[in-house]
């Protein structure tokens, strides 16, 4: 099976989907580490949550209803978590922040199983994307194509954002040192608040994304959380270069990892983890100020 | 330093007067909720020893719970070695593995510290989960467990394992407290303290961490062991990191660094546990808002809390030494 060119195609096609969910979950969770030392655990809660809001709104108005619903529901839980909790954690140690949080896990999962109950829901894809496309001579779904394309583009989006605008300019500078970049007239706490809610956003998209991938389940939130957070370690707390480096050395990882391996491969990965943080105990990119 | 007080010692007389008067007055239910109640306790010791002492925040205690489970039952049931035995190389076992976890996670912090313990657990998890002789997701079953006829006791009766349960506990904690009475238990908070310092006085600091990882890893060990002879059967669910969570927030709720707060704390978990969930299935968001609330409250915990107050109105007039207080958990895991 291994001579044929097409697996190693449809296997890098799965590696890079997976990869790119990641991301879209690890990239929020990374840049809230880094610009508030925050660890916010609940942050595979939230991507639930979303899941959940898409499943519901496509239920009633399409794919669509629900993909643009997502972020805005998840976003605006975010307002209320970071007004009622998180502000009032900012100055407290990781431990508090990771108990809090882990709380939050809890409360959030019963929740969730209290509005829509413990049964698996599954969500259509839309018309536009459920066909199969062929792509060097593999075909594929189109769906999982759109998944790839549209991490893609979001990490480019971020990347020019923090790279080249002034907001960018502006979060870097927080990264690096908040007193610093507060007293040189950054509103660092508005600024946090902002990167706060876009990295809810993103955890809610990434929710939608994965809703007809995989079942909507209130587990689910725990199960991602544990990959999301290898990713942001391996990768390096706070940096989007480490957590699209982190997400594909998962994605790879793992995806091939059981096909040549299936014995070894859930092993590997964090033997994988493992040996990152003995060698490179902050992660292949840190953040500069982290 | 770990140091009795009044309160302390008078909690330990009443925790274990209660374990006694249940193990006594308790039908079969309340006997399995004692043995839970006592292994649970067994693990948020060894966590506090390490997290509350050491500000190393373990999320593989679990794992080694279930490591401890599985040498036992393997070296028991497959291997055929006498119970005995058996049980002392599981506790050995498990302690060479959480020295060696400890060595390897020694030079990492914080959160970090955290993610290495956790992919140690999980790959033991994994592991375990996905060997064939360790029989997978089936698990293992037909676990013997100690034989004491020899003495005139009966492990099969539920009453009688409860006392010994009791009695591994009792022999845990005075082991843990003298590990933590010790130079070693010493250095450890002052590598807490002041890593740096530590390594400037000449210390090697990565080596009293993994020692006291290793110590710790014996009582994890001890607690799989009669967990697995509770149940008398084993499955890989025991090393998954949810319970290391879970026993870490216990170890939370109860007090961190104070040994008696967690056993409180694991005592009210367990009884909490079955109560909520005969009420109603969402256990897990009363616990939930409970966490949220004790930690945005700032206490040490529920025990820390009574601890503060109490000491506080101790010390109204004369002021202790500021080292019988709680160790503050914030400063040392940033």
């Amino acid at each position: 099976m291994s001579a044929d060119p097409g697996f190693w195609i449809l296997q890098t096609l799965n590696a890079l989907q997976l990869s790119m969910l990641l991301f879209l979950l690890s990239v929020g969770l990374t840049v809230i580490f880094g610009l508030m030392h925050f660890v916010n655990l609940a942050h595979g809660a939230l991507y639930a949550l979303g899941a959940y809001v898409a499943a519901t709104f496509a239920g009633v108005a399409g794919y669509w209803a629900g993909f643009i619903a997502a972020p805005i529901a998840v976003a605006a839980l975010g307002v209320l978590l970071y007004w009622g909790l998180i502000r009032r954690m900012r100055k407290s140690g990781p431990m508090s922040q990771v108990l809090v949080t882990f709380g939050l896990i809890f409360a959030l999962l019963d929740l969730t199983r209290i509005v829509w109950g413990d049964i698996a829901i599954g969500i259509e894809t839309p018309a536009l994307l459920s066909g199969r496309v062929s792509l060097l001579g593999v075909d594929y779904p189109t769906y999982r194509l759109f998944v790839i394309v549209l991490g893609g583009v979001i990490f480019a989006a971020l990347a020019v954002i923090l790279s080249r605008t002034q907001i960018g300019a502006m979060i870097r500078a927080g990264v690096d040192n908040d007193d610093m970049a507060a007293c040189l007239g950054i509103n660092v706490e508005k600024m946090f608040f902002a990167v706060f809610c876009v990295g809810c956003a993103l955890a809610g998209l990434a929710g939608a994304v994965a809703a007809p991938l995989l079942s909507v389940t209130p587990g689910m939130g725990l199960e991602i959380l544990i990959p999301t957070l290898i990713v942001i370690v391996i990768g390096g707390l706070g940096s989007l270069q480490g957590a699209i480096a982190g997400s594909l050395i998962f994605g790879f990882v793992q995806t091939f990892g059981a096909v040549l391996a299936p014995q070894l491969s859930s092993v590997l990965i964090y033997a994988l983890l493992a040996l990152v943080l003995v060698t490179r105990p902050a992660g292949l990119f840190p953040a500069k100020g982290a | 330093m770990f140091r009795h007080n009044p309160l302390r010692y008078g909690t330990l007389a009443l925790l274990f007067a209660g374990a006694v008067y249940a193990a006594f007055a308790a039908g079969y239910f309340g006997l399995e909720i004692l043995i839970e109640i006592l292994v649970l306790a067994m693990l948020v010791l060894a966590i506090d020893m390490v997290a509350g002492f050491g500000g190393m925040v373990s999320l593989c205690h679990g794992a080694l719970l279930g490591v401890g489970a599985y040498a036992y039952s393997m070296l028991a049931v497959k291997a055929g070695v006498a119970a005995p035995v058996a049980m002392v190389s599981a506790i050995g076992i498990t302690g060479a593995l959480a020295w060696i976890i400890g060595a390897v996670c020694a030079r990492t912090h914080g959160i970090y510290f955290i993610m290495a313990t956790l992919a140690f657990g999980q790959m033991a998890y994994s592991y375990i989960f996905e060997t064939p002789v360790f029989g997978g997701d089936d698990g293992l079953g037909g676990i013997p467990r100690l034989d004491l006829s020899a003495v005139g006791l009966d492990t099969m009766d539920s009453r009688t394992f409860a006392l010994f349960a009791l009695a591994a506990l009792v022999l845990c904690y005075l082991f843990a407290v003298a590990v933590l009475r010790s130079g070693l238990g010493r250095s450890l908070v002052g590598v807490m303290q002041s890593e740096q310092r530590m390594r400037a006085l000449g210390l090697v600091t990565w080596r009293v961490k993994a020692d006291v990882f290793g110590l710790s890893g014996l009582i994890a060990g001890l607690a799989g062991a009669i967990s697995a002879q509770h149940i008398l059967y084993i499955s890989p669910g025991l090393l998954n990191w949810t319970v290391s969570g879970e026993a870490l927030v216990v170890v939370i709720l109860g007090g961190l660094g104070t040994l008696v707060g967690p056993l409180v704390g694991a005592a009210a978990f367990v009884l909490l546990k079955h109560q909520v969930s005969e009420v109603t299935p969402y256990w897990h968001l009363v616990t939930g808002l409970i966490l949220i609330a004790v930690v945005m409250s700032r206490a040490n915990g529920i025990y820390g809390f009574i601890e503060d107050r109490f000491a506080g109105r101790l010390t109204a007039k004369a002021r202790k030494s500021p080292d019988a207080a709680v160790p503050a958990k914030e400063a040392q895991n940033a």
